[in-house]
């Protein structure tokens, strides 16, 4: 039975190994992720200054700002560096038929 | 014994390494002298969101009262006026008397002052610290136009945020171009063009030859008798390494203070870093001085580390940035020496980069794009120059390829 929660986000050849896709539902935007060791997503926005992570550098489990190279755990939303210091947002994901959900609420 | 540690100055680079040598010794008493009333605080944002009213005082401490506590580390607000390096003794402006173990430097940079005629050089403006930010932002109140004088990073900031605000601005830059000759050229126009399609004049090659005071404003008259109006006046010609207290003293100076790679100064414990250190890098096996956040914390992280007997070897590719407007520009590397240049991107929408190659090799950047374009490549380009990595230069210059792959194991 379909959850109203888990929203479509694509496939998930949509997005190459390490790196990030930006996705956008309602009024809010956010990141998609593809690890190694599958997908994860947070918020789009930096918490520092408002600038979308779309652009930034997927590293391991990082991703690094592209306006002041804050970083953020992928996984935990952690701000691992300054000038970032507030923890990003995560959301948990699925995956299922090859197609990318993640679970706003 | 517990070991007395102090650091003289009270910036970035203070803080980061005070709160390195804690986590590496619990024992140590680290007290940071600074003459600043607050505790370290951001300065970047002093020239952008802070005078767009975007963020406070509060928004700008790089960590709390409570936390400089917890970790049991003292702020104490004094100038220190004199050291004497033979006792180890810090001597502050109020006759207090400090004796160090160790003593790290980090009293960063003061700002170039013009002199043009006694009457006004004192009503100029100067933007270093969040003092001087609030009278700005206080004193342009209600005033419409606004003279800036000096074409570098600080300078056309503040004309950014002060044009946002609806202030008419001109900025007189004595040099041929904005931000000095380390940005290409094409990139310097770039900035200028869009500060003008904003409304801001932008007036090259000249300087000033006098200001006279008529009433409330200032007559400024250019070289070429060109004439300003203006309510108030604010500079930003550059800065200059805090080092008079040293001057006479056995500690090395030249253009800063000289430290080597582990930020050691020729004086047996005591140390440098930050703005004011002219430091050795090894990996261009040359000494330079950066003014730039990133360096102000890394720096710091690293005395931090030596000064708690964590042999550490500082070799950070320089990176810095500047916004202005919703424009974002990098710089990262070394941009002065190279054989060829790479360009990617046309338009600024989607970033424009000039690379710097040496022998193929990707020794700097400069990027400019809408906010968020350029990071990311700036950030792979520093990644490239720290391996001295041998790149093809047709995907460099071709956007539609993502350049992820060149640091990619
Ligand atoms: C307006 C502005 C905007 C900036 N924007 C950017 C940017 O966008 N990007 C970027 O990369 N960099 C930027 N920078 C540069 C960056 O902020 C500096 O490089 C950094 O702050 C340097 O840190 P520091 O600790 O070495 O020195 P500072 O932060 O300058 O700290 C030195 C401190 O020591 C104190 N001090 C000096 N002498 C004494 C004494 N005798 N006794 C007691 N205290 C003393 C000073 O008052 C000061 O508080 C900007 C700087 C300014 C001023």
């Amino acid at each position: 039975m379909a959850d109203e929660n888990w929203i479509e986000v694509g496939s998930t050849d949509s997005i190459e190994e390490e790196d990030l896709i930006r996705f956008d539902h309602q009024d809010k935007t956010f990141c998609v992720y593809r690890l190694t060791d599958g997908f994860y997503a947070t918020d789009g926005i930096c918490t520092h200054e408002a600038v979308h992570l779309e652009d930034g550098l997927v590293m391991d489990d990082e991703i690094e700002c592209p306006m002041h190279q804050g970083i953020f755990n992928i996984k935990s939303g952690e701000a691992l560096s300054p000038p970032a210091c507030d923890d990003l947002k995560t959301y948990p994901v699925k995956v299922d038929n090859d197609k990318i959900f993640i679970k706003i609420n | 014994m517990n070991k007395k540690i102090f650091i003289l100055g009270g910036g970035q680079s203070a803080l980061y390494a005070a709160r390195e040598i804690r986590k590496n010794n619990r024992d140590a008493e680290i007290t940071i002298l600074g003459e600043e009333k607050f505790i370290p605080y951001e300065r970047p944002p002093l020239s952008k969101d802070f005078l767009l009213n975007k963020r406070i005082d509060e928004d700008l401490y790089f960590c709390s009262k409570e936390t400089l506590e917890e970790e049991k580390i003292n702020y104490l607000n004094t100038i220190i006026i004199k050291v004497d390096f033979e006792n180890n003794i810090l001597v502050s402006e109020d006759n207090k008397q400090y004796t160090y173990d160790t003593l790290l430097i980090s009293t960063g940079s003061k700002n170039r002052k013009l002199i043009i005629n006694s009457e006004v050089d004192d009503e100029i403006f100067y933007l270093r610290n969040l003092e001087e930010a609030k009278n700005i932002k206080e004193k342009a109140l209600g005033k419409k136009n606004i003279l800036i004088i000096g074409g570098g990073f600080i300078g056309l900031e503040i004309a950014s945020s002060f044009s946002q605000l609806n202030k008419n601005i001109s900025l007189v830059e004595v040099g041929n171009q904005l931000m000095g000759r380390i940005i290409p050229n094409q990139i310097a126009d770039l900035v200028k063009q869009f500060h003008e399609n904003e409304g801001n004049k932008i007036i090259l090659n000249k300087t000033i030859s006098e200001i006279t005071k008529i009433n409330e404003k200032y007559k400024i008259l250019l070289n070429d008798n060109t004439e300003i109006i203006s309510d108030l006046i604010i500079a930003g010609i550059g800065s200059i390494p805090n080092v008079g207290l040293f001057e006479n003293t056995k500690l090395k100076l030249d253009n800063g203070i000289v430290t080597n790679e582990f930020c050691e100064t020729n004086i047996k414990n005591v140390y440098a870093s930050g703005d004011v250190s002219n430091f050795y890098h090894p990996l261009y096996a040359k000494y330079m001085r950066l003014e730039s956040y990133q360096h102000a914390q890394n720096h710091g992280l690293c005395a931090g580390k030596n000064i708690s007997g964590i042999k550490t070897e500082y070799s950070s590719i320089p990176w810095m940035w500047s916004d202005q407007f919703n424009l974002n520009l990098q710089l990262t590397g070394i941009c002065d020496d190279y054989d060829e240049i790479v360009e990617r991107g046309k338009r600024i929408d989607d970033g424009i980069i000039h690379f710097f190659l040496k022998n193929k090799k990707i020794k700097g950047a400069c990027g400019l794009g809408i906010a968020g374009k350029v990071g990311r490549d700036i950030r792979i380009t520093s990644k490239l120059a720290e391996k001295n990595t041998i790149v093809d230069s047709s995907l460099l210059s071709d956007q539609s390829q993502k350049l992820n792959k060149l640091i990619q194991k």
